[in-house]
């Protein structure tokens, strides 16, 4: 044993911290890092934007990751203290969970699907969208319900649908997809599908209708859960800051 | 022809592994046994339902082992259960406190999507029965730390909780929201609680407990800013005893434990009645879990045949990630062990003495010598000498037909390669 509980592991950045804790946004001069710090998992894609802008206003800047040029996966903030890597939304949990991420940003949807093992402690309130049963707008079914039993329904989202269906007790066979899910009604090879809508436009445009809402989602912050409870990277402040500046925006 | 590979998730040891495990179980045990601890085998087989009778271990996690004449049997997950059944009903009538050590292999079923198959882990552990108190907790936590000291892990953090603390902090929730409340921490899921249809006061307690981690001192001087009863006001003055205790030692032999308090770190079934911990690793190795445990005042209650209960406390240290961490330092030993002498006969008539000699090598030598036979026809002497360097043999006996024997030290050769 060394005396190394409580220390912060990046001892350069400890002034860092209390910039943190009073929400100044002060850049501390230090080079990139040479070894571990902080780390976040940004999801590709429709959180992307929203992401970068709120880690901004907790003073970490990823803005290079806005970049259209930008082909690099693992960015350094400007002053050294923390990293961000670009992954796919659905291996978000993923990293977080093995802890080579500390923090990510994920859809309620990935969270409901993966059941990771990971701190869900944020609502970050931007990236919303519901997980829906949608069908053939000109089909015979307005409920789930009416759906004939062992119907086959389309998804990404299997876990998702299969716990849906089965808290209605209505036997189905759930189709495995990995995209284009609302070929599935329009081919006739399902006869319904469970998948994440947004503004409801791709449905219309394909002929489809909502008839459920199974959960509405937004982005989370997720944390690893034995960073969580060490505070490693000073994870602890970080999330006071995002909090605060979730309050102020609201 | 059928290739023959291990079963999904079965890992083969190999010698430099099970050298590198031998090394670092060698480490614990010498602690175990300056601390008093006497060894326990138990059996690999059980009855599954003396396995899950204590709670902790489910049932669907127990694999099962299929026998039409016999009852239920299951690999052990854990050795606690084992331990539990075996002193309460064969070592009746010994004097308390028993310290009890094990080395074993325990066997679970990978939880579903996990990503790892792995079924067969190795632990080591401790078990301390018949006595309850700060003493006993505190010599656990810190014969933990010694371990971890010893076995070379520089860096690590210990998690502290108090599960009978917690438990009855959850009290005033009503059901089904007590259970909600605790699992929710448990898996630290805030906004599980934050999403509770609970009275705004209820709700707010739950959020203050589910954020009770952090330094000792504050955490305890924050539980104590609560409305506590007696019993609760009873239990936190132990909890403080133990960290002051822990802290004490460590200014005495200038070491400081590593403690973090959290009281979210618990279990979502019933199962540990006071201490709860995990010794983690440091951030840059992964923060592991290296070894975890508790005070189970209850559990040994179920394995007496006249109900009685008493006291227990343990922890397992679990080699895998401490295999892991330890191979990033310098400690583990990175090749075998070479063999000290080479033996090698001259001829097809030299190979008895060939064999008497190594013999008289093995046993003549005061402490260990590893001698081996070379085995293979020799053509010549630098023949033999090449197969030496080969296996990083450093001495050669050469056996000669007419029964003498020359000895020499095998030197690196010059060339290019040499470093």
């Amino acid at each position: 044993m060394k005396p190394k509980g409580h220390e912060h592991p990046n001892k350069r950045c400890a002034t860092r911290e209390i910039d943190l804790y009073n929400r100044r946004a002060k850049p501390c001069p230090i080079p990139p890092p040479d070894r571990p710090v902080l780390t976040i998992a940004i999801p590709k894609g429709s959180l992307l934007a929203d992401s970068v802008q709120l880690l901004a206003a907790a003073g970490l800047d990823f803005s290079v990751l806005l970049d259209k040029s930008n082909r690099q996966l693992q960015v350094t903030d400007p002053t050294g203290t923390a990293r961000a890597m670009l992954v796919r939304n659905g291996d978000v949990p993923v990293y977080v969970e093995c802890g080579q991420a500390q923090l990510g940003i994920v859809g309620y949807d990935v969270l409901r699907e993966k059941a990771p093992n990971v701190a869900n402690v944020l609502d970050l309130g931007f990236g919303g969208c519901r997980m829906s049963v949608a069908v053939q707008a000109d089909g015979p079914y307005q409920r789930a319900i009416d759906l004939p039993a062992h119907s086959r329904i389309a998804s990404k989202f299997v876990r998702c649908a299969r716990e849906y269906f089965q808290s209605l007790d209505l036997p189905v066979e759930i189709v495995p997809l990995y995209g284009s899910v609302e070929l599935g009604p329009i081919t006739g090879m399902s006869e319904a599908i469970v998948d994440l809508v947004a503004t409801g436009r791709t449905l219309k445009e394909n002929g489809l209708v909502e008839i459920e809402v199974l959960f509405e989602s937004t982005a989370r912050l997720i944390v690893h859960p034995v960073s969580y409870r060490l505070n490693t990277y000073n994870v602890g402040g970080y999330l006071d800051a995002l909090r605060s500046a979730l309050a102020q925006a609201a | 022809m059928a290739i023959h590979q291990p079963p999904t998730g079965a890992r083969d040891l190999l010698p430099l592994d099970v050298a590198q495990k031998h090394w670092i179980e060698t480490k614990l045990q010498d602690v175990f046994q300056r601390w008093g601890y006497q060894w326990i085998v138990t059996s690999t087989l059980e009855r599954v339902d003396a396995l899950v009778a204590g709670g902790s271990v489910r049932r669907d996690k127990v694999i099962q082992i299929y026998d039409s004449e016999s009852e239920d049997l299951g690999l052990r997950p854990e050795l606690t259960a084992s331990i539990a059944r075996a002193a309460v009903t064969r070592m009746a009538g010994v004097t308390h406190p028993q310290r009890l050590c094990y080395s074993a292999n325990v066997f679970r079923k990978p939880p579903k999507g996990s990503a790892s198959r792995q079924q067969e882990f190795f632990q080591s552990g401790v078990e301390l029965l018949g006595v309850g108190g700060v003493a006993a907790d505190v010599e656990v936590l810190l014969l933990l730390a010694d371990c971890l000291e010893r076995s070379g892990v520089a860096d690590w953090h210990l998690l502290l909780s108090e599960a009978g603390l917690t438990r009855s902090l959850l009290e005033p929730f009503p059901q089904p929201w007590r259970d909600r409340v605790r699992s929710a921490m448990a898996r630290l899921d805030r906004l599980a609680i934050e999403a509770m249809p609970l009275d705004p006061a209820l709700r707010d307690r739950a959020l203050i407990l589910f954020d009770l981690r952090g330094r000792p001192m504050d955490v305890i001087q924050q539980v104590g800013q609560l409305d506590l009863t007696p019993d609760q006001q009873a239990m936190l003055d132990r909890l403080k005893t133990t960290v002051d205790l822990l802290q004490d030692y460590g200014r005495a032999t200038e070491q400081t434990l590593p403690i973090v308090l959290d009281l979210s770190l618990i279990q979502t079934f019933d199962y540990y009645t006071g201490i709860v911990f995990e010794a983690i690793s440091s951030a840059d190795t992964g923060h592991e879990i290296l070894g975890q445990g508790g005070r189970y005042d209850q559990l040994l209650g179920l394995y007496d045949p006249d109900g009685n209960s008493y006291p227990g406390i343990g922890f397992c240290l679990n080699l895998e990630p401490l295999h892991r961490v330890l191979s990033s330092g310098e400690k583990l030993p990175n090749q075998l062990p070479a063999s000290d002498w080479l033996v090698v006969s001259a001829g097809p008539r030299a190979r008895a003495a060939a064999f008497v000699y190594a013999r008289r090598l093995r046993t003549e030598a005061p402490s260990l010598i590893r001698v081996e036979l070379d085995l293979q026809p020799t053509v010549t002497r630098e023949s033999a000498r090449d197969r030496a360097r080969a296996r990083r043999i450093g001495r050669l006996a050469w056996v000669q037909e007419d029964g003498t024997i020359e000895t020499e030290t095998i030197t690196k050769r010059k060339g290019p390669e040499a470093p």
